[in-house]
């Protein structure tokens, strides 16, 4: 650092990263004020996609709006579904069926593990190795055809509606999954020593990025994010929603506070996700998969409704307000990312640049989840 | 750290009104209404909580006043009618505008500034609500107490253009760097 | 300059540009550039099951200097729309634009009455040549698109068409 402080005097020049640049995820744009190859201030600029998700919850129905929650945050799109209905129901007193809270953990727990997957695949890539994308889309592909098979689409879904789950699962979805579990986990280890192991990656991401935990709280990080930074914080275990308490999962937190610790954390999350998983389907009940009395059009009691849920990236967060008529009188999506960034100008001070790439990718940006 | 010690903390340093909303139903554990001039001062003894950050919005009440009138006038013409229970099927109704109407002229309307505080270790959602008038709406920033509130406060600004007294960097966040409209008010047209 | 017209050769050599074309429609270079989700299933395209290699469109390149294809994957944000317009004039002649998706079509499900952030289609910024419909589209429908393009450069159809049924 002395040598960095030194140098302060001399002429620092702005670097534009993004918004086309393949290691920000989409068409996310850091403005970067550097002295040679270190980092003076970084400045993330927003906004780019933002798509109005707020503005239009308030032009919609309730139910119109479902379809926009699988687009927030594409890749984990099922935990943005189970947030808003969860909300709704909650808005609108809608009991849910037991069968239809385990559908729901069991796809967005598969959903989760597609997340992570696809994450470890371009995270790698942002650091220069490409054939761990093959890998991880691979075993990506097999998540997908069997939500495919439930859901009936690949990655934006709308699986989930006010009352339960729009399709019952067969036994074909069943074995798939079972076949799935075994399958990912006897590729784990191969990842493992494919990578984690792998001395070049220790040596990018150790001690690369530290953020401690009062960074954490400070700017109110969630997720990996703070786990990585030893906060023992998932909303699953925290504020328990659906049927997450019946089922024994352990949350890994890490303490270092590095890139190592964000990476390890996903990692062993795959693993805990597969657990939830094969439990739900071991205790699965019986019974419809939907409510019987759902109103054909809802309309809340006044009020003011919260609810969070524990996506991929974080506590994912859903205010809705409600004056008793068809639609949204305002509904607010906090979502995850947008906290996590928010640290990223602090955190990336005095690194070097391709140290902030490693950063950037251990954050796990999703850049119209971001925007909304 | 549990929900009644901040309720009492709150309390004490004058904000308007907290209750305790009820969990199961609403999602957030304190419900605190504070004055623009005090919201510092209780989001301070957050901090000191170890409280973290989770959003900040707004709400544009455009309209409320007038309906409240009218729900007001027929409320009073209800009851000069037939005498008993005139009850509101309204249910919670906040208490800062249930207060009867007088003659005159209807009071402004506001714009809501939410922001919402959790805690890493125990269950407590804290739900902080200041009003603000809507031709004026200033409130100072929370940025130097928690600078996550940055961007929170710009994003805020770019939809509902509430000013944020003392912001280091009020520019549009979402918005074009240009933009001067503010989309999510309820009398924006595009 | 998008809309710009390109004057033809003065001299003309017919059967070197169709030897030019068929190179260029069985080499394609796409750009690396995605925008919101549909970039997912382009990235699938690119990867392991669906491999995009077998129609030799598999060298996505980061610099628009580089491409001969642009894929436009996802929502144009008006704040965006400046970028990508240059994204599109930097590349060199000749290239093409693939829209993917209902956004680049025609905004999808973002428009309503009111919308003040998006641009509704690709078209609308420059011309594109290729449609593909879907929200988003899977993955065999990109590669459709993309053997749809070569028809087009150059005016045979490489591969049989799938029968539908």
């Amino acid at each position: 650092m002395s040598t960095f402080a030194q140098s302060q005097a001399n002429e620092t020049f702005v670097l534009n990263l993004g918004p086309q640049h393949p290691a920000t995820h989409g068409v996310l744009r850091v403005k970067l004020t550097m002295d040679g190859e270190y980092i003076v201030e970084a400045e993330p600029v927003l906004g780019y996609i933002h798509r109005m998700h707020e503005k239009m919850g308030e032009n919609r129905t309730w139910a119109q709006f479902l379809p926009n929650t699988g687009r927030i945050d594409y890749l984990h799109a099922l935990a943005y579904n189970h947030g808003y209905v969860s909300v709704v129901e909650r808005a609108a007193s809608i009991e849910v069926p037991e069968r239809a809270e385990y559908l729901r953990v069991i796809t967005a727990e598969l959903n989760r593990v597609s997340s992570h997957l696809l994450w470890f695949g371009a995270f790698i890539l942002d650091l220069g190795g490409f054939s761990p994308l093959l890998y991880a889309f691979d075993d990506r592909e097999h998540i997908l055809d069997l939500l495919e098979s439930v859901t009936g689409s690949r990655l934006t879904y709308c699986y989930f509606r006010f009352g339960g789950v729009y399709n019952d699962i067969d036994d074909n979805f069943v074995t798939g999954t079972r076949a799935f579990i075994k399958r990912l986990r006897g590729r784990m280890p191969m990842y493992h020593n494919l990578v984690t192991k792998n001395i070049i990656l220790m040596k990018r991401l150790q001690e690369v990025g530290p953020i401690s935990a009062e960074m954490c709280r400070k700017y109110g990080a969630t997720g990996p994010v703070c786990r990585g930074s030893g906060i023992n914080f998932d909303v699953r275990k925290h504020e328990p929603y659906s049927v997450y308490p019946e089922f024994d999962f352990e949350v890994p937190v890490y303490e270092q506070g590095d890139s190592m610790a964000r990476y390890m954390v996903r990692m062993d999350e795959m693993e805990q996700s597969l657990r939830i998983v094969e439990q739900a389907l071991d205790k699965l009940p019986e019974g419809p998969v939907m409510a019987e009395k759902v109103p054909k059009i809802l309309k809340p009691a006044k009020g003011d409704y919260y609810h969070a849920v524990e996506t991929a990236r974080g506590s994912f967060g859903v205010r809705v307000i409600s004056d008793g008529s068809n639609t949204p009188y305002r509904l607010k999506l906090r979502s995850p990312t947008f906290s996590n960034l928010s640290l990223f100008g602090e955190a990336c001070r005095g690194m070097l640049l391709p140290d902030v790439l490693a950063l950037m990718g251990s954050l796990d940006l999703v850049i119209p989840e971001i925007d909304r | 750290m549990n929900c009644a010690a901040i309720k009492e903390k709150l309390t004490v340093i004058g904000v308007e009104m907290v209750s305790e909303a009820e969990y199961a139903r609403k999602g957030f554990a304190l419900d605190v209404q504070v004055a623009p001039h005090l919201l510092v001062a209780a989001v301070s003894v957050l901090d000191a909580e170890g409280f973290f950050i989770e959003a900040i919005t707004g709400v544009d009440w455009l309209g409320e006043q007038a309906a409240l009138r009218k729900e007001a006038e027929a409320k009073v013409a209800a009851e000069a009618k037939a005498q008993p229970e005139a009850e509101a099927a309204a249910g919670e109704a906040p208490p800062l505008v249930s207060q009867p109407a007088e003659q005159g002229e209807i009071p402004e309307d506001a714009l809501e500034v939410v922001y919402d505080f959790n805690h890493y270790e125990g269950l407590c959602r804290v739900t902080i609500r200041a009003r603000l008038p809507r031709s004026k709406p200033e409130i100072a920033t929370i940025s130097s107490i928690y600078p996550g509130a940055n961007w929170h406060e710009r994003e805020t600004h770019d939809f509902f253009g509430i000013i944020f007294v003392g912001h280091p960097y009020l520019v549009p966040l979402l918005l074009p760097e240009d933009a001067d409209f503010h989309p999510l008010l309820k009398d924006f047209r595009s | 300059m998008g809309t710009q017209n390109i004057q033809p050769a003065i001299v003309q050599f017919a059967q070197l540009d169709k030897l030019l074309a068929l190179g260029r429609a069985n080499s394609l270079w796409p750009m690396t550039f995605g925008l919101a989700c549909c970039a997912i299933e382009m990235m699938a395209t690119g990867a392991s099951r669906f491999d995009l290699a077998r129609f030799g469109a598999e060298v996505f390149r980061p610099s628009p200097r580089q491409c001969d294809v642009m894929i436009v994957a996802g929502t144009i944000s008006k704040k965006m729309a400046p970028a990508v317009e240059t994204l599109y004039d930097q590349m060199p002649e000749p290239k093409w634009v693939i829209a993917m998706g209902n956004c680049a079509i025609s905004g999808g499900p973002f428009v309503f009455e009111g919308q003040y952030g998006i641009v509704e289609g690709a078209d609308k910024l420059f011309p594109v040549d290729v449609f593909i419909p879907g929200c988003p589209p899977r993955p065999e429908a990109l590669i459709e698109g993309i053997l749809e393009l070569e028809e087009k450069v150059t005016g045979s159809r490489r591969w049989p068409r799938v029968e539908v049924g």
